[in-house]
């Protein structure tokens, strides 16, 4: 189940809020699709996306974090993390499977 | 069975198959710079997915070193290694080490192992030392023979800590986290290593004591001969402490005696490890982020992913200097423990297992205890039944005919029926009671509160079969009475349970001043006056049975037997009785006088309620019907003043309470051989008669100053202090 909570202060500035309408819809269209985020210090977190907000603030449900594969001797052998939640300025980059991509107006309707 | 995955890669714990979409990058699109815009024109919202609360409260925060315990790794700037690999980059090394670098690792070892003991996990602590990870690749032969020991010494307290089940997870941490723990050497082999060491050890030390004896003046100050003997001491140590480790695991009681002398051995020994820590290297500073010092040998974070998300960073490992402290005193508790199979009485055992507990005892010892009394076969010491050890109870306390050779129902098929029915009954309630008294001493008061269901039910049958047996009798047997033998017996440890239950809340500092009138009422006015009674009437039973036996023998022997003035059996437990009795009275006479004269500190809040608090303190006692509960509205009725004319003002209170510690002390003072209880009780009576004496004199009336309440003499009764 999906939600949504916009702050009515912005309300009816149309433009804006036509374009966060079809911003949400196509985040919304993410939820609880896997997602790869790689953070500043080179870690990477697998997980299922379950919210964010206009800060970039992530959490992810069943993280997993991968080390940089450099790494002395982790072997891509994930820790389990459980709820994660990543605060925007530490994303490097965020990644989901193609499958997820349904929408051709929605995210990576380039690719 | 497990659910077939869709994905085949086994080595992923639970099957998610991540690790290969991870590296299957064809299948991810990056999506960065959308939904950085997107989130932008979120305005003040958010998007989100529904996670539950429990999830919620669980959740990290990535990147604060407060949460984030993958976080470190990335800090400090020292590359973790395991095991293989430092061998393998050179960074330690598994043979050639020095006397004073093995000196310093098996202290650290050492350190480690009680830090593991006293509830930290196996993974930061004893298994950041890279050695125990894998010892076949150690070549020191000291070395190898200590990692294996202790690796077996983990692996036996292990065993018996989780066999015992009296530990929570405050106290320990039984998980393993795969790792391997000697399972492919025999107890035998290690043991056996490590005794090959020490003679090799010794062998040296005897020769270079014979090279000084004759060369004094070319023989250096003998560093290299203290350090020899100080890995001697080690190692010895280490055998020792594992040997008596296995000897309890045998079922035999004989290997409890050899336990002990092993403990005894093994504590001769501490002396020598304590002047012997300064030839140990030290650790080093790890300067990268001012952490904790590395010791070689050791990696804090070598385990780090395998402990989940929220585990705090670091176990502080104990300093060498405390090593030998702890150790003595563990020793002294093993000691004790193995003293439990010279008790052989149920009502001893009890008493054995409750002083045991007084002393928080750690984990382990309280494990070894439980495991000691009932061993696998759940007889008591592996060889006598429980239900034999409660019917020798029942006569030693209350001497029930029916238990009686000379009583014609000893043999009687209906007789015997109902009370082996019963006696099988009691013994659940009685070995869980025993468990209970292993248990740490808060979870002890919480666990006594829930068995008093069980004793209540207990109750139920013992009136029940004695009233069958009663009647029985009676046809039987007119001249003996079996009225009330087995309830007279349960309803003493019923009352035993709630004495404890409520005593405890002392101990743990659960009471705020103003409770504590209602809680002494309780114990002196109503649970002591009715234990009292249960034993003043077991005490006529036991006569009653003496009495007809010693007519029975009157007719036969012509000898006249000497009338010995024998101790009755319950006479000490009577006056101890008496004495915590007059003590709890004094108190509660103590607090209502001192809340007369408004000094006790009461909640002043509009939803405050004495009755709720009242109602809440003494819940567990509301499944008991014998002693029935005392409801609020009951003894606010019990315990009013007003009923005496003229009632009583706060003067008439402390002279009573003054009394009354008088009266414990008289007791006290004419017990025969006092114990360290005793004389406790003594110090905390002593002085508040002098204190309740000055009070009833108005000493310090009108100061608005709190009095103090002191009980680091007696857990259970304070001395008043008026400041």
């Amino acid at each position: 189940s999906i939600s949504f909570i916009e702050d009515f202060s912005d309300f009816g500035q149309g433009e804006l809020s036509s374009y966060s309408s079809r911003a949400c819809q196509n985040l919304e269209s993410l939820l609880n699709k896997n997602m790869r985020i790689r953070m500043t210090d080179g870690r990477t977190l697998v997980g299922l996306f379950l919210c964010t907000d206009r800060d970039c603030n992530i959490i992810l449900g069943s993280a997993q974090e991968f080390l940089k594969s450099s790494d002395s001797f982790s072997q891509g052998e994930p820790r389990v993390l459980g709820l994660a939640m990543i605060p925007g300025h530490h994303v490097v980059s965020i990644e989901v499977e193609s499958d997820s991509l349904v929408s051709k107006q929605g995210f990576g309707s380039n690719h | 069975m497990v659910m077939k995955s869709s994905v085949e890669d086994d080595d992923v714990g639970w099957g998610l198959g991540v690790p290969e979409k991870m590296r299957n990058n064809a299948n991810w699109v990056d999506i960065t710079h959308e939904f950085k815009g997107a989130c932008k024109g979120l305005s003040n919202g958010s998007v989100f997915s529904r996670f539950g609360l429990f999830e919620a409260m669980s959740a990290i925060e990535m990147m604060d070193p407060k949460m984030d315990a993958g976080m470190i790794g990335n800090q400090v700037n020292r590359k973790v290694l395991n095991f293989e690999q430092a061998v393998k980059d050179g960074a330690i090394r598994v043979r050639d080490l020095s006397l004073p670098e093995l000196i310093g690792i098996m202290d650290t070892c050492f350190c480690c192992l009680i830090t593991w003991l006293e509830g930290h996990s196996l993974a930061q602590t004893v298994f950041t030392c890279l050695y125990v990870h894998n010892p076949d690749l150690i070549e020191d032969p000291a070395l190898k023979a200590f990692t294996l020991g202790i690796l077996k010494v983990c692996d036996i307290a292990r065993e018996k800590v989780n066999k015992a089940a009296v530990f929570e997870e405050e106290d320990f941490q039984a998980m393993t986290y795969g790792f391997k723990m000697a399972n492919n050497v025999t107890d035998l082999r290690v043991t056996g290593m490590l005794k090959d060491v020490e003679d090799e050890l010794q062998r040296r030390v005897k020769v270079h004591a014979y090279y000084c004896l004759h060369h004094p003046l070319t023989c250096e100050l003998t560093t290299g001969h203290q350090q020899c003997l100080a890995l001697f001491s080690r190692i010895k140590f280490t055998r020792l402490l594992l040997t008596a480790l296995i000897a309890f695991t045998k079922k035999e009681t004989s290997s409890v005696s050899e336990a002990q002398k092993l403990m005894q051995q093994a504590a001769d020994l501490l002396p020598a490890l304590r002047s012997s820590i300064e030839h140990g290297i030290q650790s080093q500073n790890d300067t990268t982020k001012g952490d904790h010092p590395i010791m070689m040998g050791f990696e804090p974070l070598v385990n780090q992913r395998l402990l989940p998300p929220t585990f705090p960073r670091y176990a502080k490992i104990i300093k060498r200097e405390e090593m030998v402290n702890y150790f003595s005193k563990l020793i002294d508790r093993i000691k004790t423990v193995c003293e439990i199979i010279n008790t052989t009485n149920l009502h001893g055992i009890l008493d054995f297992f409750c002083e045991f507990s007084e002393q928080s005892p750690c984990v382990l010892s309280r494990s070894l205890l439980q495991t000691t009394f009932l061993i696998d076969n759940k007889k008591v010491f592996g060889t006598q039944p429980m239900q034999d050890m409660i019917k020798d109870a029942l006569r030693y306390f209350v001497s029930p005919p029916v238990l009686s050779s000379k009583c014609c129902l000893y043999n009687n098929h209906q007789a015997k029926d109902y009370i082996d029915s019963f006696v099988a009954h009691c013994s659940r309630p009685f070995c869980s009671l025993i468990q209970i008294h292993g248990h740490n001493r808060a979870r002890q008061r919480d666990k006594l509160g829930h068995i008093l269901e069980e004793f209540a039910t207990l109750q139920d049958e013992a009136e029940k079969v004695d009233a069958a047996l009663h009647s029985l009798l009676m046809k039987l047997e007119p001249q003996r009475q079996h009225l009330a033998c087995l309830g007279t017996w349960i309803l003493y440890h019923n009352l035993r349970i709630m004495i404890q239950y409520l005593l405890s809340g002392f101990e743990l500092e659960l009471y705020s001043m103003h409770e504590y009138y209602y809680i002494y009422w309780y114990l002196s006015e109503f649970l002591y006056a009715w234990l009292m009674s249960t034993l003043s009437r077991a005490d006529s039973s036991q006569m009653a049975e003496e009495r007809l036996l010693e007519e029975q023998q009157k007719g036969r022997s012509s000898k006249k037997t000497k009338k010995k003035k024998k101790a009755r059996p319950l006479s000490r437990e009577i006056t101890m009785s008496q004495a915590y009795q007059n003590m709890c009275a004094g108190m509660y006479k103590t607090m209502i006088a001192l809340d007369m004269d408004g000094k006790v500190r009461k909640p002043q809040f509009e939803l405050d309620s004495e009755q709720v608090r009242y109602e809440h303190r003494f819940a567990p006692f509301n499944s008991v019907v014998t002693p029935p509960p005392v409801h609020y509205v009951q003894f606010k009725e019990m315990s009013d003043l007003k009923k005496y004319s003229p009632p009583p003002q706060s003067a008439d209170l402390y002279m009573a309470a003054s009394k009354h510690f008088q009266q414990a002390k008289l007791i006290l003072e004419n017990v025969p051989s006092p114990d360290p209880e005793v004389n406790r009780i003594l110090k905390v009576a002593k002085p508040n008669i002098v204190v309740m004496k000055l009070l009833a004199g108005g000493h310090k009336k009108e100061t608005k100053v709190l009095p103090e309440f002191d009980f680091s003499t007696h857990k259970y009764f304070p001395v008043v202090k008026i400041i």
